[in-house]
């Protein structure tokens, strides 16, 4: 159930009331605007992603370079303990 | 509508999935029965331009994914012409208004007696502002823009007895309630 508030309308619906609205140039206008901003956000998302995986990546990189190198410096501090 | 009609429009729907200027003819053709559509439902000129202007809008930019589903193309107009309403009232947090012609109302009831008295209609009026806004939106496709069962059942998301079942539970209440006599014969 809804709510609603129905109203009478004395006078006749007439076609004359709407072609002051009519308006095919605006609504082609509209339409092209909003196709254009929507290439543009899908671009924008498309670089954005791979912005973020080259991000993810290079992450990904250094974290195993830091996990490569960590061992190798332990032992050299061994060795000079020794000597 | 006539088969050649149907086939006229499929071809201009095929032709402006390419060229949005095709789709200028069924704009031209849809704009007036469709802005009325939301005019009923707004009581505002001003909001049912821009809701129409939208509805259209929306149109073109989703005729793509367009697909005949035996119904004809104004029906997915007044599918998408009736969510942008919805979503005009979501976003305003108002109350649905249903702004329904007197003219259109004499036509449809037929009274025992000549003279109409205002106190009937008023009446009236307060009676179908007790119905459930669903039972509304149906009566309202039913009698104001003469659609067929199945259309509503498609332009509301409803299947088509759940259509049926509103129409004719409305009716009989105002049968009982108005001891009036509805011209309806579907």
């Amino acid at each position: 159930m809804g709510k609603h508030e129905i109203r009478l309308r004395r006078q006749r619906m007439s076609a004359r009331g709407s072609d002051r609205f009519r308006n095919y140039n605006a609504v082609l206008k509209q339409h092209s605007d909003e196709k254009r901003i929507k290439q543009i956000t899908r671009i924008f998302t498309f670089f954005l992603l791979i912005a973020l995986i080259i991000v993810i990546f290079m992450v990904i990189t250094r974290w195993e370079e830091n996990q490569n190198v960590k061992p190798k410096s332990k032992i050299n501090t061994t060795v000079l303990c020794v000597t | 509508m006539t088969e050649d009609e149907i086939r006229k429009e499929e071809q201009i729907i095929e032709r402006s999935k390419k060229d949005p200027q095709a789709f200028g003819e069924l704009y031209e053709k849809y704009f007036d029965r469709i802005y009325n559509y939301i005019l009923r439902q707004t009581d505002d000129e001003e909001l049912a331009g821009d809701l129409c202007s939208q509805t259209f809008v929306n149109a073109l930019n989703n005729i793509s994914r367009y697909e005949l589903r035996g119904f004809p193309f104004s029906s997915w107009l007044y599918k998408i012409a009736g969510n942008e309403v919805n979503k005009h009232y979501r976003k305003n947090k108002g109350t649905k208004i249903f702004s329904i012609e007197e003219l259109k109302v004499r036509e449809l009831i037929e009274q025992n007696t000549d003279d109409w008295d205002e106190e009937l209609i008023n009446q009236l009026i307060r009676f179908m502002n007790e119905l459930p806004t669903e039972m509304i939106q149906v009566l309202e496709l039913r009698f104001f823009e003469d659609k067929d069962f199945k259309e509503i059942a498609f332009i509301l998301d409803m299947t088509e007895s759940g259509a049926k079942m509103r129409t004719y539970r409305a009716l009989d209440k105002l049968r009982t309630n108005f001891n009036l006599k509805v011209k309806y014969n579907g």
